[in-house]
Protein backbone atom coordinates (compact mmCIF):
# COMPACT_ATOMS: atom_id res chain seq x y z
CA UNK A 1 0.00 0.00 0.00
CA UNK A 2 2.72 2.44 1.02
CA UNK A 3 4.77 1.61 -2.03
CA UNK A 4 1.86 2.35 -4.33
CA UNK A 5 1.28 5.72 -2.79
CA UNK A 6 4.86 6.70 -3.31
CA UNK A 7 4.66 5.87 -7.00
CA UNK A 8 1.34 7.56 -7.39
CA UNK A 9 1.68 11.06 -8.71
CA UNK A 10 -0.82 13.36 -7.02
CA UNK A 11 -1.56 16.92 -7.94
CA UNK A 12 -4.45 19.30 -7.68
CA UNK A 13 -6.89 19.25 -10.55
CA UNK A 14 -8.00 22.60 -11.93
CA UNK A 15 -11.66 22.79 -12.91
CA UNK A 16 -13.41 25.78 -14.39
CA UNK A 17 -16.87 26.29 -12.98
CA UNK A 18 -18.57 28.64 -15.39
CA UNK A 19 -18.80 31.16 -17.00
CA UNK A 20 -21.73 29.17 -18.38
CA UNK A 21 -22.88 27.15 -15.42
CA UNK A 22 -26.42 27.10 -14.05
CA UNK A 23 -25.28 27.22 -10.43
CA UNK A 24 -23.36 30.46 -10.82
CA UNK A 25 -26.55 32.42 -11.62
CA UNK A 26 -25.02 34.32 -14.49
CA UNK A 27 -21.57 34.58 -15.95
CA UNK A 28 -19.29 34.04 -12.99
CA UNK A 29 -16.24 31.89 -13.52
CA UNK A 30 -14.78 30.17 -10.50
CA UNK A 31 -11.44 28.51 -11.03
CA UNK A 32 -11.42 25.60 -8.60
CA UNK A 33 -8.38 23.58 -7.63
CA UNK A 34 -9.66 20.26 -6.37
CA UNK A 35 -8.26 17.31 -4.54
CA UNK A 36 -10.74 14.70 -5.79
CA UNK A 37 -14.10 16.02 -4.55
CA UNK A 38 -12.68 18.49 -2.06
CA UNK A 39 -11.99 22.08 -3.05
CA UNK A 40 -8.52 23.29 -2.13
CA UNK A 41 -8.76 26.75 -3.63
CA UNK A 42 -11.36 28.79 -5.47
CA UNK A 43 -10.54 31.92 -7.46
CA UNK A 44 -13.50 33.91 -8.80
CA UNK A 45 -13.03 35.65 -12.13
CA UNK A 46 -15.53 38.39 -12.88
CA UNK A 47 -16.01 40.97 -15.61
CA UNK A 48 -17.93 38.96 -18.19
CA UNK A 49 -20.92 41.27 -17.85
CA UNK A 50 -19.02 44.54 -17.51
CA UNK A 51 -21.01 47.21 -19.33
CA UNK A 52 -19.08 50.34 -18.25
CA UNK A 53 -22.02 51.73 -16.29
CA UNK A 54 -19.87 54.18 -14.41
CA UNK A 55 -18.31 55.51 -17.60
CA UNK A 56 -21.71 55.77 -19.28
CA UNK A 57 -23.21 57.80 -16.47
CA UNK A 58 -20.50 60.42 -16.90
CA UNK A 59 -21.95 61.31 -20.30
CA UNK A 60 -25.64 61.21 -19.40
CA UNK A 61 -27.78 63.75 -17.62
CA UNK A 62 -29.01 62.94 -14.14
CA UNK A 63 -32.39 61.63 -15.31
CA UNK A 64 -30.82 59.60 -18.09
CA UNK A 65 -28.83 57.50 -15.63
CA UNK A 66 -31.95 55.85 -14.13
CA UNK A 67 -32.49 53.25 -16.89
CA UNK A 68 -28.83 52.26 -16.65
CA UNK A 69 -29.13 51.88 -12.90
CA UNK A 70 -31.99 49.41 -13.51
CA UNK A 71 -29.68 47.16 -15.44
CA UNK A 72 -27.25 46.64 -12.60
CA UNK A 73 -29.33 44.37 -10.40
CA UNK A 74 -32.00 43.38 -12.87
CA UNK A 75 -33.83 41.30 -10.28
CA UNK A 76 -34.27 44.26 -7.94
CA UNK A 77 -34.46 47.21 -10.30
CA UNK A 78 -36.87 49.20 -8.12
CA UNK A 79 -34.43 49.21 -5.23
CA UNK A 80 -31.61 50.35 -7.48
CA UNK A 81 -33.73 53.25 -8.75
CA UNK A 82 -34.85 54.18 -5.27
CA UNK A 83 -31.28 54.42 -4.00
CA UNK A 84 -30.17 56.55 -6.93
CA UNK A 85 -33.14 58.93 -6.74
CA UNK A 86 -32.76 59.37 -2.98
CA UNK A 87 -29.09 60.25 -3.50
CA UNK A 88 -29.84 62.94 -6.05
CA UNK A 89 -32.80 64.26 -4.07
CA UNK A 90 -30.67 64.59 -0.98
CA UNK A 91 -28.19 66.70 -2.93
CA UNK A 92 -30.93 68.82 -4.47
CA UNK A 93 -32.99 69.09 -1.30
CA UNK A 94 -36.12 68.08 -3.19
CA UNK A 95 -39.24 67.38 -1.21
CA UNK A 96 -40.99 64.22 -2.32
CA UNK A 97 -44.79 64.12 -1.93
CA UNK A 98 -46.12 61.75 0.73
CA UNK A 99 -48.05 59.59 -1.68
CA UNK A 100 -45.01 59.14 -3.90
CA UNK A 101 -42.90 58.04 -0.95
CA UNK A 102 -45.49 55.46 0.06
CA UNK A 103 -45.71 54.15 -3.50
CA UNK A 104 -41.93 53.95 -3.61
CA UNK A 105 -41.83 51.95 -0.40
CA UNK A 106 -44.55 49.58 -1.59
CA UNK A 107 -42.64 49.03 -4.83
CA UNK A 108 -39.34 48.52 -3.03
CA UNK A 109 -40.84 45.95 -0.66
CA UNK A 110 -42.72 44.13 -3.42
CA UNK A 111 -39.45 43.99 -5.33
CA UNK A 112 -37.70 42.62 -2.28
CA UNK A 113 -40.29 39.85 -2.09
CA UNK A 114 -39.91 39.14 -5.81
CA UNK A 115 -36.15 38.97 -5.46
CA UNK A 116 -36.29 36.68 -2.44
CA UNK A 117 -38.82 34.44 -4.22
CA UNK A 118 -36.35 34.20 -7.09
CA UNK A 119 -33.66 33.23 -4.60
CA UNK A 120 -35.96 30.64 -3.03
CA UNK A 121 -36.73 29.04 -6.37
CA UNK A 122 -33.22 28.99 -7.80
CA UNK A 123 -31.63 27.92 -4.55
CA UNK A 124 -33.90 24.90 -4.42
CA UNK A 125 -32.92 24.11 -8.02
CA UNK A 126 -29.24 24.37 -7.10
CA UNK A 127 -29.84 21.74 -4.43
CA UNK A 128 -31.80 19.46 -6.72
CA UNK A 129 -35.45 20.28 -6.00
CA UNK A 130 -37.39 21.49 -8.99
CA UNK A 131 -40.96 22.12 -7.82
CA UNK A 132 -40.29 25.05 -5.40
CA UNK A 133 -39.08 26.98 -8.44
CA UNK A 134 -42.53 26.67 -10.04
CA UNK A 135 -44.33 27.78 -6.88
CA UNK A 136 -42.01 30.76 -6.46
CA UNK A 137 -42.37 31.90 -10.06
CA UNK A 138 -46.14 31.70 -9.85
CA UNK A 139 -46.13 34.27 -7.06
CA UNK A 140 -43.35 36.35 -8.56
CA UNK A 141 -45.35 36.61 -11.75
CA UNK A 142 -48.14 38.41 -9.87
CA UNK A 143 -45.69 41.06 -8.66
CA UNK A 144 -44.28 41.49 -12.15
CA UNK A 145 -47.80 41.93 -13.53
CA UNK A 146 -48.47 44.65 -10.97
CA UNK A 147 -45.24 46.41 -11.90
CA UNK A 148 -46.12 46.08 -15.56
CA UNK A 149 -49.34 47.97 -14.90
CA UNK A 150 -47.54 50.64 -12.86
CA UNK A 151 -44.68 51.26 -15.24
CA UNK A 152 -45.22 49.44 -18.53
CA UNK A 153 -42.26 47.13 -18.09
CA UNK A 154 -41.83 43.81 -16.39
CA UNK A 155 -38.20 43.84 -15.37
CA UNK A 156 -36.50 47.19 -15.99
CA UNK A 157 -38.98 49.81 -14.91
CA UNK A 158 -37.63 53.37 -14.99
CA UNK A 159 -40.59 54.01 -12.67
CA UNK A 160 -39.09 55.88 -9.73
CA UNK A 161 -38.00 59.29 -10.93
CA UNK A 162 -36.14 62.12 -9.31
CA UNK A 163 -38.82 63.93 -7.33
CA UNK A 164 -41.40 61.17 -7.13
CA UNK A 165 -42.71 58.36 -9.26
CA UNK A 166 -43.65 58.38 -12.91
CA UNK A 167 -47.30 57.42 -12.59
CA UNK A 168 -49.94 57.11 -9.92
CA UNK A 169 -51.42 53.81 -8.82
CA UNK A 170 -55.17 53.27 -8.51
CA UNK A 171 -57.37 51.94 -5.69
CA UNK A 172 -57.82 48.74 -7.66
CA UNK A 173 -54.09 48.18 -7.55
CA UNK A 174 -54.10 48.69 -3.81
CA UNK A 175 -56.83 46.07 -3.44
CA UNK A 176 -54.82 43.67 -5.57
CA UNK A 177 -51.66 44.23 -3.57
CA UNK A 178 -53.52 43.57 -0.32
CA UNK A 179 -55.03 40.40 -1.76
CA UNK A 180 -51.59 39.33 -2.92
CA UNK A 181 -50.19 39.91 0.59
CA UNK A 182 -52.88 37.67 2.10
CA UNK A 183 -52.23 34.96 -0.43
CA UNK A 184 -48.48 35.13 -0.02
CA UNK A 185 -48.72 34.80 3.77
CA UNK A 186 -50.57 31.52 3.24
CA UNK A 187 -48.16 30.46 0.51
CA UNK A 188 -45.12 31.07 2.71
CA UNK A 189 -46.43 28.47 5.17
CA UNK A 190 -46.58 26.02 2.29
CA UNK A 191 -42.97 26.81 1.34
CA UNK A 192 -42.00 26.21 4.92
CA UNK A 193 -43.30 22.64 4.93
CA UNK A 194 -42.11 22.05 1.38
CA UNK A 195 -38.52 23.19 1.76
CA UNK A 196 -37.55 24.65 5.13
CA UNK A 197 -38.48 21.52 7.06
CA UNK A 198 -37.31 19.17 4.34
CA UNK A 199 -34.78 16.65 5.63
CA UNK A 200 -32.66 16.65 2.46
CA UNK A 201 -32.62 20.44 2.28
CA UNK A 202 -31.52 20.75 5.90
CA UNK A 203 -28.77 18.18 5.41
CA UNK A 204 -27.48 20.04 2.38
CA UNK A 205 -27.45 23.52 3.96
CA UNK A 206 -26.93 23.22 7.72
CA UNK A 207 -23.30 23.59 8.85
CA UNK A 208 -22.24 24.46 5.28
CA UNK A 209 -20.44 27.66 4.28
CA UNK A 210 -20.00 29.17 7.72
CA UNK A 211 -19.41 32.93 7.86
CA UNK A 212 -18.23 34.19 11.22
CA UNK A 213 -19.02 37.67 12.52
CA UNK A 214 -15.40 38.83 12.28
CA UNK A 215 -15.29 37.67 8.66
CA UNK A 216 -18.42 39.72 7.99
CA UNK A 217 -16.77 42.91 9.19
CA UNK A 218 -13.41 42.12 7.56
CA UNK A 219 -15.02 41.74 4.17
CA UNK A 220 -17.71 44.37 4.66
CA UNK A 221 -20.55 41.93 4.07
CA UNK A 222 -24.05 43.33 4.37
CA UNK A 223 -27.67 42.34 4.01
CA UNK A 224 -28.85 38.77 4.62
CA UNK A 225 -25.25 37.56 4.94
CA UNK A 226 -24.61 39.86 7.86
CA UNK A 227 -27.95 39.11 9.47
CA UNK A 228 -27.50 35.39 8.83
CA UNK A 229 -24.42 35.56 11.01
CA UNK A 230 -26.48 36.93 13.85
CA UNK A 231 -25.73 40.64 13.58
CA UNK A 232 -28.82 42.78 13.91
CA UNK A 233 -28.15 45.40 11.25
CA UNK A 234 -30.63 46.74 8.76
CA UNK A 235 -30.34 50.19 7.24
CA UNK A 236 -34.12 50.52 7.20
CA UNK A 237 -33.98 50.48 11.00
CA UNK A 238 -30.50 51.79 11.77
CA UNK A 239 -30.36 54.68 9.29
CA UNK A 240 -33.97 55.11 8.19
CA UNK A 241 -34.83 56.69 4.87
CA UNK A 242 -38.30 57.25 3.33
CA UNK A 243 -40.85 56.50 6.07
CA UNK A 244 -39.21 53.35 7.39
CA UNK A 245 -38.83 54.97 10.80
CA UNK A 246 -42.63 55.03 11.15
CA UNK A 247 -43.04 51.37 10.26
CA UNK A 248 -43.21 48.53 12.73
CA UNK A 249 -41.20 45.51 11.69
CA UNK A 250 -38.58 43.16 13.02
CA UNK A 251 -35.06 42.51 11.75
CA UNK A 252 -34.81 38.75 11.28
CA UNK A 253 -31.40 37.37 12.25
CA UNK A 254 -29.84 33.94 11.94
CA UNK A 255 -30.44 31.72 14.94
CA UNK A 256 -28.42 28.67 14.01
CA UNK A 257 -31.61 26.67 14.41
CA UNK A 258 -30.60 23.64 12.33
CA UNK A 259 -26.82 23.88 12.50
CA UNK A 260 -24.20 26.46 13.43
CA UNK A 261 -24.78 30.21 13.39
CA UNK A 262 -23.91 31.72 10.02
CA UNK A 263 -24.42 28.68 7.81
CA UNK A 264 -26.32 28.48 4.54
CA UNK A 265 -29.54 27.51 6.28
CA UNK A 266 -29.44 30.68 8.38
CA UNK A 267 -29.05 32.89 5.33
CA UNK A 268 -31.93 31.06 3.67
CA UNK A 269 -34.14 31.38 6.73
CA UNK A 270 -33.35 35.08 7.15
CA UNK A 271 -34.58 35.74 3.60
CA UNK A 272 -37.75 33.73 4.12
CA UNK A 273 -38.56 35.63 7.32
CA UNK A 274 -37.73 38.94 5.64
CA UNK A 275 -40.59 38.35 3.23
CA UNK A 276 -43.02 38.20 6.15
CA UNK A 277 -41.64 41.53 7.42
CA UNK A 278 -41.97 43.04 3.95
CA UNK A 279 -45.63 42.06 3.88
CA UNK A 280 -46.07 43.86 7.20
CA UNK A 281 -44.45 47.01 5.80
CA UNK A 282 -46.60 46.93 2.66
CA UNK A 283 -49.79 46.64 4.71
CA UNK A 284 -48.78 49.61 6.87
CA UNK A 285 -47.87 51.67 3.80
CA UNK A 286 -51.21 50.99 2.17
CA UNK A 287 -52.97 52.00 5.36
CA UNK A 288 -51.13 55.29 5.54
CA UNK A 289 -51.36 56.15 1.85
CA UNK A 290 -53.39 59.26 1.06
CA UNK A 291 -54.49 61.08 -2.06
CA UNK A 292 -52.15 63.68 -3.48
CA UNK A 293 -49.62 64.39 -6.18
CA UNK A 294 -46.94 61.83 -7.02
CA UNK A 295 -44.31 64.18 -8.41
CA UNK A 296 -42.50 66.93 -6.53
CA UNK A 297 -41.21 70.17 -7.97
CA UNK A 298 -38.00 69.53 -9.85
CA UNK A 299 -36.24 71.85 -12.29
CA UNK A 300 -36.55 70.92 -15.96
CA UNK A 301 -32.82 70.93 -16.45
CA UNK A 302 -31.32 69.30 -13.41
CA UNK A 303 -28.12 70.79 -12.09
CA UNK A 304 -26.85 69.21 -8.91
CA UNK A 305 -24.78 71.59 -6.77
CA UNK A 306 -21.05 70.89 -6.61
CA UNK A 307 -20.04 68.56 -3.83
CA UNK A 308 -20.13 64.92 -3.01
CA UNK A 309 -22.34 62.50 -1.19
CA UNK A 310 -22.30 58.87 -0.14
CA UNK A 311 -25.75 57.46 0.40
CA UNK A 312 -26.69 53.88 1.09
CA UNK A 313 -29.94 51.97 1.08
CA UNK A 314 -30.92 48.43 1.96
CA UNK A 315 -31.47 46.29 -1.11
CA UNK A 316 -32.54 42.64 -1.18
CA UNK A 317 -28.94 41.54 -1.56
CA UNK A 318 -27.33 43.95 0.83
CA UNK A 319 -26.34 47.57 1.10
CA UNK A 320 -26.20 49.61 -2.06
CA UNK A 321 -24.20 52.81 -1.85
CA UNK A 322 -23.94 55.58 -4.40
CA UNK A 323 -20.93 57.85 -4.20
CA UNK A 324 -21.73 60.86 -6.30
CA UNK A 325 -19.17 63.55 -7.07
CA UNK A 326 -20.75 66.54 -8.76
CA UNK A 327 -19.08 69.54 -10.30
CA UNK A 328 -22.27 71.54 -10.63
CA UNK A 329 -23.03 70.62 -14.23
CA UNK A 330 -25.85 68.66 -15.85
CA UNK A 331 -23.99 65.36 -15.72
CA UNK A 332 -22.48 63.45 -12.80
CA UNK A 333 -18.72 63.99 -12.63
CA UNK A 334 -18.23 60.57 -11.08
CA UNK A 335 -20.83 58.08 -9.95
CA UNK A 336 -19.33 55.17 -8.12
CA UNK A 337 -21.59 52.31 -7.11
CA UNK A 338 -20.85 50.30 -4.03
CA UNK A 339 -22.52 47.08 -4.96
CA UNK A 340 -23.08 44.51 -2.27
CA UNK A 341 -22.68 41.57 -4.66
CA UNK A 342 -19.17 42.70 -5.62
CA UNK A 343 -18.09 42.52 -1.99
CA UNK A 344 -19.95 39.27 -1.44
CA UNK A 345 -18.17 37.46 -4.29
CA UNK A 346 -14.82 38.50 -2.85
CA UNK A 347 -15.47 36.37 0.24
CA UNK A 348 -15.73 33.14 -1.81
CA UNK A 349 -11.98 32.27 -1.68
CA UNK A 350 -12.29 32.39 2.09
CA UNK A 351 -15.29 30.04 2.25
CA UNK A 352 -14.39 27.48 -0.39
CA UNK A 353 -11.29 25.62 0.92
CA UNK A 354 -12.18 22.28 2.46
CA UNK A 355 -15.68 22.10 1.00
CA UNK A 356 -17.07 19.49 -1.35
CA UNK A 357 -17.80 20.81 -4.84
CA UNK A 358 -21.53 20.27 -4.30
CA UNK A 359 -21.34 22.29 -1.08
CA UNK A 360 -19.61 25.10 -2.94
CA UNK A 361 -22.67 25.26 -5.18
CA UNK A 362 -24.84 25.54 -2.07
CA UNK A 363 -22.58 28.30 -0.73
CA UNK A 364 -22.61 30.36 -3.93
CA UNK A 365 -26.38 29.98 -4.08
CA UNK A 366 -26.84 31.13 -0.50
CA UNK A 367 -24.78 34.28 -1.14
CA UNK A 368 -27.36 35.08 -3.85
CA UNK A 369 -25.40 37.13 -6.35
CA UNK A 370 -26.56 38.87 -9.48
CA UNK A 371 -23.72 39.25 -11.91
CA UNK A 372 -25.15 42.43 -13.36
CA UNK A 373 -24.45 44.13 -10.07
CA UNK A 374 -21.05 42.52 -9.60
CA UNK A 375 -19.69 43.71 -12.94
CA UNK A 376 -21.86 46.81 -13.48
CA UNK B 1 -17.80 65.13 14.34
CA UNK B 2 -15.32 65.64 11.50
CA UNK B 3 -13.37 68.21 13.51
CA UNK B 4 -12.92 65.78 16.40
CA UNK B 5 -11.77 63.00 14.10
CA UNK B 6 -9.26 65.20 12.32
CA UNK B 7 -7.89 66.34 15.68
CA UNK B 8 -7.68 62.73 16.76
CA UNK B 9 -5.80 61.81 13.57
CA UNK B 10 -3.36 64.69 13.88
CA UNK B 11 -2.74 63.67 17.48
CA UNK B 12 -2.23 59.95 16.95
CA UNK B 13 -0.56 59.79 13.52
CA UNK B 14 2.44 62.00 12.94
CA UNK B 15 2.39 63.63 9.53
CA UNK B 16 -1.26 62.80 8.87
CA UNK B 17 -2.02 66.43 7.94
CA UNK B 18 -5.72 65.82 8.48
CA UNK B 19 -7.83 68.65 7.13
CA UNK B 20 -11.59 68.92 7.21
CA UNK B 21 -13.40 70.09 4.11
CA UNK B 22 -16.86 70.86 5.41
CA UNK B 23 -19.54 70.93 2.79
CA UNK B 24 -22.83 72.80 2.83
CA UNK B 25 -24.39 70.31 0.42
CA UNK B 26 -23.78 66.61 0.81
CA UNK B 27 -21.09 65.00 2.92
CA UNK B 28 -18.01 66.52 4.48
CA UNK B 29 -14.68 64.78 4.08
CA UNK B 30 -11.25 64.67 5.67
CA UNK B 31 -8.14 65.03 3.54
CA UNK B 32 -5.08 63.20 4.79
CA UNK B 33 -1.52 62.79 3.60
CA UNK B 34 -1.35 59.94 1.07
CA UNK B 35 1.85 58.59 2.62
CA UNK B 36 0.17 58.01 5.97
CA UNK B 37 -3.02 56.31 4.74
CA UNK B 38 -2.11 52.94 6.25
CA UNK B 39 -1.55 54.42 9.70
CA UNK B 40 -4.64 56.63 9.48
CA UNK B 41 -6.85 53.64 8.67
CA UNK B 42 -5.25 51.57 11.39
CA UNK B 43 -5.81 54.31 13.96
CA UNK B 44 -9.46 54.71 13.00
CA UNK B 45 -10.10 50.98 13.10
CA UNK B 46 -8.44 50.41 16.45
CA UNK B 47 -9.60 53.52 18.28
CA UNK B 48 -12.16 52.59 20.94
CA UNK B 49 -13.93 55.88 20.31
CA UNK B 50 -14.69 55.53 16.60
CA UNK B 51 -14.41 51.76 15.91
CA UNK B 52 -14.55 52.08 12.13
CA UNK B 53 -14.80 48.38 11.49
CA UNK B 54 -15.94 48.22 7.86
CA UNK B 55 -14.41 49.54 4.68
CA UNK B 56 -17.33 50.24 2.39
CA UNK B 57 -15.77 51.35 -0.85
CA UNK B 58 -12.74 52.99 -2.44
CA UNK B 59 -13.66 55.54 -5.09
CA UNK B 60 -11.11 56.98 -7.44
CA UNK B 61 -11.86 60.17 -9.35
CA UNK B 62 -9.75 61.74 -12.04
CA UNK B 63 -9.33 65.50 -12.40
CA UNK B 64 -7.73 67.13 -15.41
CA UNK B 65 -6.14 70.52 -15.01
CA UNK B 66 -8.49 73.38 -15.83
CA UNK B 67 -8.13 77.12 -15.56
CA UNK B 68 -10.60 79.11 -13.50
CA UNK B 69 -13.64 80.48 -15.31
CA UNK B 70 -16.29 82.93 -14.19
CA UNK B 71 -18.42 80.26 -12.57
CA UNK B 72 -15.99 77.52 -11.61
CA UNK B 73 -12.73 77.65 -9.67
CA UNK B 74 -9.47 76.32 -11.10
CA UNK B 75 -8.98 72.58 -10.97
CA UNK B 76 -5.70 71.08 -9.93
CA UNK B 77 -4.48 68.06 -11.90
CA UNK B 78 -4.80 65.03 -9.63
CA UNK B 79 -6.35 61.69 -8.83
CA UNK B 80 -8.43 61.58 -5.69
CA UNK B 81 -9.04 58.41 -3.76
CA UNK B 82 -11.95 58.39 -1.35
CA UNK B 83 -12.03 55.73 1.31
CA UNK B 84 -15.57 55.39 2.62
CA UNK B 85 -15.31 53.70 5.98
CA UNK B 86 -18.13 52.99 8.37
CA UNK B 87 -18.72 51.79 11.86
CA UNK B 88 -21.46 49.22 12.29
CA UNK B 89 -21.03 49.49 16.05
CA UNK B 90 -21.30 53.27 16.39
CA UNK B 91 -23.51 53.64 13.31
CA UNK B 92 -21.41 56.28 11.59
CA UNK B 93 -19.57 56.73 8.34
CA UNK B 94 -16.62 58.79 7.21
CA UNK B 95 -15.05 59.89 3.95
CA UNK B 96 -11.25 59.94 3.98
CA UNK B 97 -9.66 61.47 0.92
CA UNK B 98 -6.13 61.51 -0.45
CA UNK B 99 -4.65 63.33 -3.41
CA UNK B 100 -2.24 61.65 -5.78
CA UNK B 101 -0.39 62.96 -8.84
CA UNK B 102 -1.88 61.72 -12.11
CA UNK B 103 1.38 60.26 -13.38
CA UNK B 104 1.64 58.78 -16.87
CA UNK B 105 1.61 55.40 -18.60
CA UNK B 106 4.98 54.24 -17.32
CA UNK B 107 4.78 56.00 -14.00
CA UNK B 108 1.46 55.25 -12.34
CA UNK B 109 0.54 56.98 -9.08
CA UNK B 110 1.38 54.87 -6.06
CA UNK B 111 -0.07 54.45 -2.60
CA UNK B 112 0.16 51.89 0.18
CA UNK B 113 -2.35 49.07 0.09
CA UNK B 114 -4.64 48.73 3.11
CA UNK B 115 -5.40 45.05 2.53
CA UNK B 116 -3.71 44.22 5.80
CA UNK B 117 -6.34 46.23 7.68
CA UNK B 118 -9.54 45.33 5.84
CA UNK B 119 -9.69 42.33 3.54
CA UNK B 120 -12.47 43.97 1.55
CA UNK B 121 -9.83 46.42 0.30
CA UNK B 122 -8.40 43.65 -1.87
CA UNK B 123 -11.04 43.80 -4.61
CA UNK B 124 -11.74 47.50 -4.18
CA UNK B 125 -8.09 48.31 -4.82
CA UNK B 126 -7.97 45.97 -7.77
CA UNK B 127 -10.91 47.84 -9.24
CA UNK B 128 -9.27 51.20 -8.63
CA UNK B 129 -6.13 49.93 -10.37
CA UNK B 130 -8.10 48.54 -13.30
CA UNK B 131 -10.30 51.58 -13.84
CA UNK B 132 -8.04 54.46 -12.78
CA UNK B 133 -4.51 53.14 -12.87
CA UNK B 134 -3.51 53.61 -9.27
CA UNK B 135 -0.79 51.27 -8.07
CA UNK B 136 -1.18 49.84 -4.58
CA UNK B 137 2.12 48.89 -2.94
CA UNK B 138 1.99 45.66 -0.96
CA UNK B 139 -1.21 44.37 -2.52
CA UNK B 140 -1.27 40.54 -2.38
CA UNK B 141 -2.91 40.01 -5.78
CA UNK B 142 -2.34 43.07 -7.94
CA UNK B 143 -4.24 42.28 -11.16
CA UNK B 144 -6.97 43.80 -13.25
CA UNK B 145 -10.43 42.72 -12.20
CA UNK B 146 -13.16 43.82 -14.61
CA UNK B 147 -11.19 44.29 -17.82
CA UNK B 148 -9.15 41.44 -19.36
CA UNK B 149 -5.55 41.15 -18.20
CA UNK B 150 -4.14 42.28 -21.56
CA UNK B 151 -6.26 45.41 -21.83
CA UNK B 152 -4.39 48.66 -22.42
CA UNK B 153 -5.27 51.84 -20.58
CA UNK B 154 -7.48 52.68 -17.63
CA UNK B 155 -11.03 53.34 -18.83
CA UNK B 156 -12.38 55.71 -16.19
CA UNK B 157 -9.64 58.28 -16.68
CA UNK B 158 -11.03 61.39 -18.25
CA UNK B 159 -8.50 61.41 -21.10
CA UNK B 160 -8.88 57.71 -21.88
CA UNK B 161 -8.88 56.66 -25.50
CA UNK B 162 -9.76 53.03 -26.19
CA UNK B 163 -7.33 51.02 -28.27
CA UNK B 164 -8.20 50.48 -31.91
CA UNK B 165 -8.56 46.73 -31.81
CA UNK B 166 -8.47 44.01 -29.23
CA UNK B 167 -7.55 40.44 -30.23
CA UNK B 168 -8.40 41.20 -33.85
CA UNK B 169 -11.77 42.77 -33.05
CA UNK B 170 -12.32 46.40 -33.98
CA UNK B 171 -13.47 48.32 -30.92
CA UNK B 172 -15.36 51.12 -32.68
CA UNK B 173 -16.61 49.65 -35.99
CA UNK B 174 -17.38 52.51 -38.36
CA UNK B 175 -20.80 51.25 -39.38
CA UNK B 176 -21.96 51.29 -35.78
CA UNK B 177 -20.77 54.77 -34.90
CA UNK B 178 -22.99 57.80 -34.87
CA UNK B 179 -20.85 60.59 -36.23
CA UNK B 180 -23.46 63.29 -35.99
CA UNK B 181 -22.63 64.65 -32.58
CA UNK B 182 -25.69 66.28 -31.14
CA UNK B 183 -25.79 68.96 -28.54
CA UNK B 184 -27.01 68.02 -25.08
CA UNK B 185 -30.79 68.24 -24.64
CA UNK B 186 -31.59 68.68 -28.30
CA UNK B 187 -34.54 66.78 -29.71
CA UNK B 188 -34.78 66.01 -33.41
CA UNK B 189 -37.94 65.39 -35.34
CA UNK B 190 -37.69 63.11 -38.33
CA UNK B 191 -40.07 62.40 -41.19
CA UNK B 192 -41.10 58.90 -42.28
CA UNK B 193 -37.89 58.31 -44.21
CA UNK B 194 -35.72 59.36 -41.30
CA UNK B 195 -34.58 62.77 -42.53
CA UNK B 196 -34.37 65.46 -39.88
CA UNK B 197 -37.17 68.00 -40.26
CA UNK B 198 -36.73 70.15 -37.18
CA UNK B 199 -34.50 70.48 -34.15
CA UNK B 200 -35.82 71.84 -30.90
CA UNK B 201 -34.09 72.58 -27.66
CA UNK B 202 -35.47 71.80 -24.23
CA UNK B 203 -33.75 74.69 -22.59
CA UNK B 204 -35.16 77.26 -24.96
CA UNK B 205 -38.66 76.15 -24.09
CA UNK B 206 -38.99 73.88 -27.13
CA UNK B 207 -38.42 76.84 -29.42
CA UNK B 208 -37.75 75.88 -33.00
CA UNK B 209 -34.24 76.87 -33.91
CA UNK B 210 -34.27 75.32 -37.33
Amino acid sequence: MDVNQEKLKTELLTVNMGPQHPATHGVLRVEIKTDSEIVAEAIPHIGYLHRCKEKHSESLDYRGVIPYVDRMDYLAAMNMELGYCLTIEKMLGTEVPKRATYIRMVCAELQRIASHLMFFGTYAIDLGAFSPFLYAFQKREEILRLFEEFSGARLLYNYIWIGGVWNDITDKHIERILKFCDELSEELKKYDTLVSQNRIFIERTANVGLISQTLCYEYGLTGPLLRGSGIKWDLRKNRPYCFYDKMEFEIPVGLGEKGTLGDCYDRYSVRMREMIESIKIIRQCLQGIEAGPVMGKVAKVLKVPAGEIYFRTECPRGELGYHLISDGSKKPYRLKVKSSCFTHVSVLPELAPGQMIADLVATIGSIDIVLGEVDR
Amino acid sequence: MHKEISDFLNRSVSGADAQVISATVGDSAIYVNAKQILKVCEALKNSPEYQMNVLQVITAADYLAAAATETTPAVEERIELTYVIASFIKNSELLIKVKLPRGDKNNLPQIDSICSIWKSANWQEREAFDMMGVKFNGHPDHRRILCPDDWVGHPLRKDYVAMESYNGMTIYPEDKLNFKEREFGVRQKTDVKGAVTSISNYELGAKNIN
